[in-house]
């Protein structure tokens, strides 16, 4: 005998998704139309290949060490210093961009919205507008990756004081302490495991933008790579590229390994 | 009162950690001879800078020239979070251990990590002797970076599946690719959609730098009118590019949230 089993109805496609995918589509498709993609000149193009591929493989080992070097350690310090900076002033700034530690709704809008600001303008941009406001040089990546890795730090931070347990707060304010206090003594400790975590991260990240603030004239080893590119010197810039890779590449093993210590 | 004491290795790490912090930023500020006075007057300097870009230039003439390079930022970033998405799509299938084989997972980690660590930039200016100044390199530049980063974040969400559905379609019968297609993608696509969606708002800001190295975009246009010291439009052009990843931003992330929480249904 047959039964019958009652299958619950599929809800119907929410308005969203009805217009959402072709929207999706269309604008994919308009998307490659505006950025030109052409498969006539992409392989005329193909042909001017030999001037970058013939270089990629006879690189300039010696040139490269001995000229890139320094350049490199000097990403490497302004991505240290930089995201030293960065993070702790953007501790205390994402406690009162967070609902938890902070009451007074004004100011918190205050906080978010400046620490969102930032976030919109990319890396390169602030290094360009440092470089035009305190001149060409390190000092000007570090200011602008300073921006950098508060924006981060600042949103990634002030989300997880959100989250955090409220009852030693109100414990530490039951025993008398005011807000501050509390906030310090109650709601720090909670956050700086993630905030130590963060901060590795961010300097992760740190040192792959360093790498390209020299193109504006920010300091560090992408001044050389720029210089040899109009030269055209694909020769040159391989091993560069291949060294700044075994660095980044190295440097993020240790940042995984310390974070698996500390956490 | 007796209050218990912290474990002394803990202490210990943590003086390392403090030692390690100061000392680190010591020697990167001497090696980069830069001194307390140069951050306190910056603030100053930055000031000037800003000051000189009010009142922003607001003629029908430099929006006419803004706008379609702010639009073209937008497409390449668009275009090539397609790309990205679309090649990592099946990528990620391949880089994750509970899918595919262990050897063959291990070797496309490996050419994620490998494709990851070359910044958008440099892949750029390695592109554009070859596709020419221009969005399409640009856009290649963002497409082959995001499918790295994509490749990465999707197989992870791969491997953090349920793997009871699969279970229970390979007992009723089902082949391997059924198994996927039933029971992996309809786990994995709404975080994966999402993921898409992130660095799509990522490689905006990432499009908008590329026209630095002539890859298209609204970064030239920042970089003439520096050179060129006209401030008024250089505002312009940052607080129009500000705007559009604003606005960019909340739209993406108001649908992220609706993906990832579904929609209410009223019972």
């Amino acid at each position: 005998m047959e039964k019958k089993i009652k299958v619950p109805k599929k809800p119907l496609p929410s308005l969203l998704t009805v217009l959402g995918y072709p929207f999706a589509i269309f604008f994919s498709i308009y998307s490659f139309l505006q950025i030109g993609f052409n498969l006539e000149d992409f392989k005329r193009n193909l042909e001017n290949r030999r001037i970058v591929t013939d270089p990629l493989f006879n690189p300039k080992w010696e040139w490269a060490i001995e000229n890139a070097s320094q350049a490199l350690l000097e990403t490497i310090q302004i991505a240290i210093l930089a995201s030293i900076l960065g993070c702790f002033i953007a501790l205390p700034l994402s406690f009162y961009a967070s609902r938890a530690t902070n009451q007074t709704t004004v100011s918190y809008y205050i906080y978010k919205s400046f620490l969102n600001f930032i976030r919109t303008i990319p890396d390169l941009f602030w290094a360009m507008l440092f470089t035009v406001a305190v001149g060409i040089g390190p000092f000007a990546g570090v200011l602008a990756l300073i921006m950098f890795s508060m924006a981060i730090m600042g949103k990634l931070l002030s989300e997880t004081i959100d989250s955090i347990d409220l009852g030693p707060l109100e414990a530490a304010k039951a025993s008398g302490a005011k807000h501050n206090q509390a906030v310090f003594s109650s709601a720090l400790p909670q956050i700086l495991p993630n905030f130590t975590a963060y901060f590795l991260y961010i300097f992760e990240l740190c040192i792959r933008a360093s790498v390209i603030l020299g193109l504006v004239g920010a300091g560090g080893v992408g001044r050389i790579i720029e210089t040899q590119r109009i030269f055209l010197r694909f020769d040159r810039i391989t091993p560069i590229i291949v060294l700044i890779l075994i660095a980044v590449i190295a440097i993020e093993q240790f940042s995984v390994w310390l974070r698996r210590k500390i956490l | 009162m007796k209050i218990p004491k912290q474990p002394f290795n803990q202490k210990i790490l943590r003086y390392i950690i403090t030692f390690l912090i100061v000392i680190g930023s010591i020697w990167s500020a001497s090696g980069l001879e830069i001194t307390p006075e140069r951050f306190l007057t910056a603030p100053s300097k930055v000031w000037i800078l800003i000051s000189a870009m009010f009142p922003l230039d607001l003629s029908e003439e430099a929006f006419s020239r803004i706008v379609p390079k702010v639009g073209e930022s937008l497409f390449i970033a668009w275009a090539g979070t397609v790309i990205g998405a679309i090649f990592s799509f099946p990528v990620s299938f391949l880089a994750a251990n509970n899918v595919a084989l262990n050897m063959v997972s291990r070797v496309t980690k490996q050419i994620l990590n490998i494709i990851r660590a070359f910044p958008e930039l440099i892949l750029a200016f390695v592109f554009l002797p070859i596709t020419g100044l221009g969005p399409l390199t640009g856009t290649l530049a963002v497409g082959i970076h995001s499918i790295g980063t994509l490749g990465k974040l999707s197989s992870e969400v791969i491997e953090g599946i349920d793997e009871g559905p699969l279970e229970s379609i390979k007992s009723s019968g089902g082949s391997k690719l059924s198994e996927l297609l039933f029971g992996v993608v309809p786990q994995v696509m709404p975080t994966i959609t999402s993921y898409w969606l992130y660095r799509f708002e990522i490689n905006l800001r990432a499009s908008a730098v590329l026209g630095v190295v002539g890859a298209g975009g609204v970064g030239a246009e920042l970089i003439n009118q520096l050179r060129f010291r006209d401030f008024p439009r250089a505002g312009t052009v940052l607080v129009v590019t500000i705007l559009m990843v604003l606005i960019v931003d909340t739209i993406s992330a108001a649908i992220r949230r609706r993906i990832i929480k579904g929609r209410e249904i009223k019972v």
